[in-house]
């Protein structure tokens, strides 16, 4: 069943990585968007679904990977690849002073933390004049879609097999008993401090370089596009929907969640985010454990999983 | 110094609307342990139903407030019953995804309803001032600070000291124990969240007389009512009080000394800053 | 015998309550020191100052010789320190095998070994109490009785020096309460100095080497079990005063 399941994997990878060569243009731009979206939702997946922090501002470090390329580019002219890295290097030295003392709170609070700082970082990076203030920044303009495209996909290839290596290795060990017992890890030896501190800084600089390529790809950014805080309701709701703690849910979750609003935003076009709300609603409610736990149980229970997810949590 | 003066009677005064704001968001946190990330678009649809009590039937802003307040009460009652009720008993993140969520269809709703237009609430009365000595008190902002502390004192007083008001705070400490002396849990939930949700309410019908309404000011309301509470602390109802006036205060010096870009980053700042050193808040126990 | 933990004047207070009073004992290498004493005496309270869960007021906390000050709890469990709680702490979400393999991954031993070494010594562990059979169950799907031996074998896992045990006999049956005797003893005869916390008098007193009594977070009491039981102080402070 394993063999199957990896063959099945790089198929889907294989067909993704044709899709420049007979997909339509549309089909392109809107796999970019997916696929960003996707690295995002994996990005969220290690500090929300395996380390159980849920962290409500990971469009923070999105926005600084879109300003570290974009003024590494514009004011700098620095290459691309150095933007990354510049984002990148923003992204992780936030996580780290901004994210020691922040992850001392727990549940909530840390959620009401991260939400507040994300609503900062507009206002500050607004008076930030080598950023360009609230009039933001032009890139210089590269028309290569399938350029990003590929680049996209890599970067959702790499977040995926980290993700998997956490599922093996000391370290995600470390941050799944910080999820289901924080106290008990830390005196079974595990530093909990460090280890999710390295868990935010990870997921930040998914994020951030998600943030970097979409820049580049868009070539335009300002304070509001950058730091677009519904991106977090997004990447939540696609990890979420899909299957926190598990190494494929975001992906479907995002894929799936994007070609849906995808379809309806062409029939309706202000209902794509209407949409997301309608989702997250009804998704809490009926399936709180996202697409993975409803496919296995649902075999077994049929409509009755939906009652049971409700009955266990009302009042 | 004049200037000075001024400033903080500015500071004064939009600190009491501060309370009010977060007052429905501290109430429904503290009692019910619902942490409403939807809570400032509650405010903003409050603010337009004032806006169409006032454009359409021209009744007077703060007069209209029962009104207003009685909508959004049904409102919330009917959300809390309907639909926070069956994630109660669920983990806290369930509770703010499903509350992140509720914010998007609302401001989106808003959006399709009244479209993206920015709106006032201009009785005539409102562009007067009253001058004191040196400083000059803004009419609609010396009206809707004393109906903020009007509601903030009341509703103090009504948590303490009347029988509804025991039997919400019984309820939030032993669901138990409520269940015993007779009370019906899921009403009392959706009532309190419907008193919460009518304070937003109010709150958005004062703030549409001091600023622009459009339907995107939700996020913005909700962030800056969590400062506020969590600024005040929770465990007291008066709290918002101390949070809102601090917030006001500060924001407005930060206005005048750094720049009016900033107090935004001020506010937040401290936010993160109380979270980190003293998370019970100005009024809580030390931590 | 050497010591391998010194309490040393240790105090612990809790805005104004003082939960822990002044306290000096040593724990011996090889022994099992038995601590009792009636509810509220502060026994769980200096489990947590030695594991290093909570920092105490005043006093100092010798390991091996070395001072515990400023160390974190997860540095004391990497130097040797394991503990079990009394309020089992398992993690739920994971299966019994895994719930130990933490302790394997991340104890003395932790840093060099990889998953499946760590799955392959949580067996190891899980067969030594007993819960050979359990292994691939989820955590939070196991009876009372079967939790303890998890949090037994999590603590061993890790590879202690010293284990401390926060209750483990609570709750059980009879022939429960032997088997857990055996397994103490098992894991003092491989070495572990082990400090028990216990209510069941009976068993403790048959299973420790020397007997520690706290009340009112004070020691009133300290050596061989024996005479222990028999002081009049001991007697009082479970029975009360005789009024004469």
């Amino acid at each position: 069943m394993k063999a199957l399941r990896i063959a099945l994997t790089l198929a889907a990878l294989a067909v993704l990585a044709a899709v420049p060569w007979f997909g339509s243009d549309v089909l392109i731009q809107f796999g970019i968007n997916a696929l960003l979206l996707a690295v995002l939702a994996q990005g969220w997946n290690i500090i929300g679904g395996y380390t159980g922090y849920a962290s409500f501002g990971n469009s923070v470090f999105y926005g600084l990977g879109s300003y570290g390329v974009a003024i590494a580019m514009v004011q700098w002219q620095l290459p691309f690849g150095v933007g990354l890295v510049f984002g990148v290097a923003l992204a992780a030295a936030f996580a780290v002073l901004l994210g020691v003392p922040v992850l001392r709170l727990r549940g909530h609070y840390f959620a009401i933390a991260t939400l507040a700082l994300a609503q900062v970082m507009t206002a500050i990076v607004s008076n930030v004049k080598l950023a360009g203030r609230n009039i933001g920044l032009v890139l210089p303009p590269l028309n290569n879609d399938p350029l990003f495209y590929e680049l996209s996909l890599g970067l959702l290839v790499l977040a995926t097999l980290t993700i998997f290596w956490l599922t093996r290795s000391r370290f995600g060990f470390g941050l799944i008993a910080i999820r289901e017992n924080e106290e008990g890890a830390a005196v079974m030896g595990v530093n909990t401090t460090l280890y999710k501190t390295l868990a935010f800084a990870l997921s930040g600089i998914f994020s951030a370089l998600a943030g970097g390529i979409h820049a580049y790809w868009v070539t335009f950014i300002d304070p509001e596009s950058a730091f677009d805080i519904s991106l977090n309701v997004k990447m939540i709701i696609m990890a979420v929907f899909g299957g926190p703690g598990t190494i494929l849910g975001p992906v479907v979750g995002a894929f799936s969640l994007s070609a849906i609003s995808e379809f309806l935003s062409s029939e309706i076009t202000s209902l794509a985010g209407l949409f997301f709300g309608v989702v997250i609603v009804a998704a809490v409610v009926l399936m709180p454990r996202g697409l993975a736990d409803m496919l296995r149980r649902f075999r077994k229970m049929g409509w009755r999983y939906f009652a049971e997810n409700i009955r266990t949590h009302r009042l | 110094m004049d200037l000075l003066g001024q400033i903080l009677i500015n500071g004064i005064l939009l600190g009491g609307l501060y309370a009010v704001m977060a007052l429905g968001l501290a109430l429904v946190w503290g009692v019910l342990n619902i942490v409403n990330l939807a809570h400032g678009a509650f405010i903003m649809l409050g603010a337009y139903v004032s806006w169409y009590l006032y454009t359409y039937a021209s009744i007077d802003p703060f007069l209209g407030l029962p009104i207003t307040a009685v909508v959004m009460f049904a409102v919330g009652y009917a959300v809390q019953r309907g639909l926070l009720n069956l994630i109660i008993r669920a983990p806290m993140f369930n509770t703010l995804l499903i509350t992140f969520g509720l914010e998007v269809v609302l401001t989106y709703l808003a959006q399709l309803a009244f479209s993206a237009d920015f709106r006032t609430i201009n009785p005539a009365y409102a562009g007067n001032s009253i001058a004191l000595g040196p400083v000059v008190l803004p009419v609609a902002r010396l009206l809707a600070f004393g109906v903020a502390i009007v509601l903030t004192v009341g509703m103090w007083l009504f948590l303490l000291h009347t029988r509804l008001g025991r039997a919400i705070r019984a309820t939030a400490q032993n669901l138990v124990a409520a269940r015993l002396y007779g009370v019906e849990p899921r009403h009392l939930y959706a009532m309190t969240f419907g008193i919460g949700i009518a304070l937003a309410g109010m709150a958005g019908g004062l703030y549409g007389t001091v600023s622009q309404i459009n339907p995107y000011i939700g996020a913005a309301l909700t962030a800056k009512s969590f400062a506020i509470s969590i600024i005040g602390g929770l465990d007291n109802p008066l709290g918002v009080i101390v949070g809102g006036l601090f917030l006001g205060i500060l924001e407005s010096l930060t206005a005048l000394y750094v720049g009016s870009t900033y107090a935004d980053v001020a506010s937040f700042g401290v936010l993160v800053l109380v979270l980190i050193v003293r998370p019970n808040g100005l009024l809580g126990k030390a931590a | 015998m050497t010591a391998i933990l010194e309490i040393q004047h240790v105090t612990r207070r809790f805005s104004g309550l003082v939960a822990v009073d002044d306290v000096n004992f040593i724990l011996q290498r090889g022994e099992i020191l038995g601590v009792i004493g009636p509810n509220g005496a502060g026994k769980t309270t200096l489990v947590s100052l030695i594991s290093g869960t909570l920092t105490p007021s005043s006093g100092d906390i010798l390991f091996e010789g070395r001072s515990l000050a400023g160390v974190h709890a997860y540095r004391r469990a990497r130097l040797g320190i394991g503990r079990t709680f009394q309020i089992m702490r398992p993690f739920p979400g994971l299966s019994v095998l895994d719930n130990v393999a933490v302790g394997a991954l991340f104890g003395r031993g932790g840093g060099q070994v990889q998953l499946a070494q760590a799955r392959e010594q949580a067996r190891a562990q899980l067969d030594f109490v007993g819960l050979g059979r359990n292994v691939d169950q989820r955590a939070d799907e196991l009876g009372s009785p079967s939790r303890k031996r998890l949090e037994l074998a999590k603590a061993l896992a890790m590879q202690p020096k010293v284990l401390l045990c926060d209750e483990v006999m609570a709750g059980l049956n009879l022939v429960e309460i032997e088997e857990v005797i055996a397994v103490i003893q098992k894991v003092r005869d491989a070495g572990i100095s082990v400090l028990v916390i216990e209510h069941v008098i009976k068993a403790i007193k048959s299973l420790s080497d020397r007997l520690l009594v706290l009340h009112h977070g004070e020691k009133i009491a300290d050596g061989e079990p024996g005479s222990v039981l028999a002081n009049q102080a001991v007697i009082e402070a479970y029975l009360g005063k005789r009024r004469t």
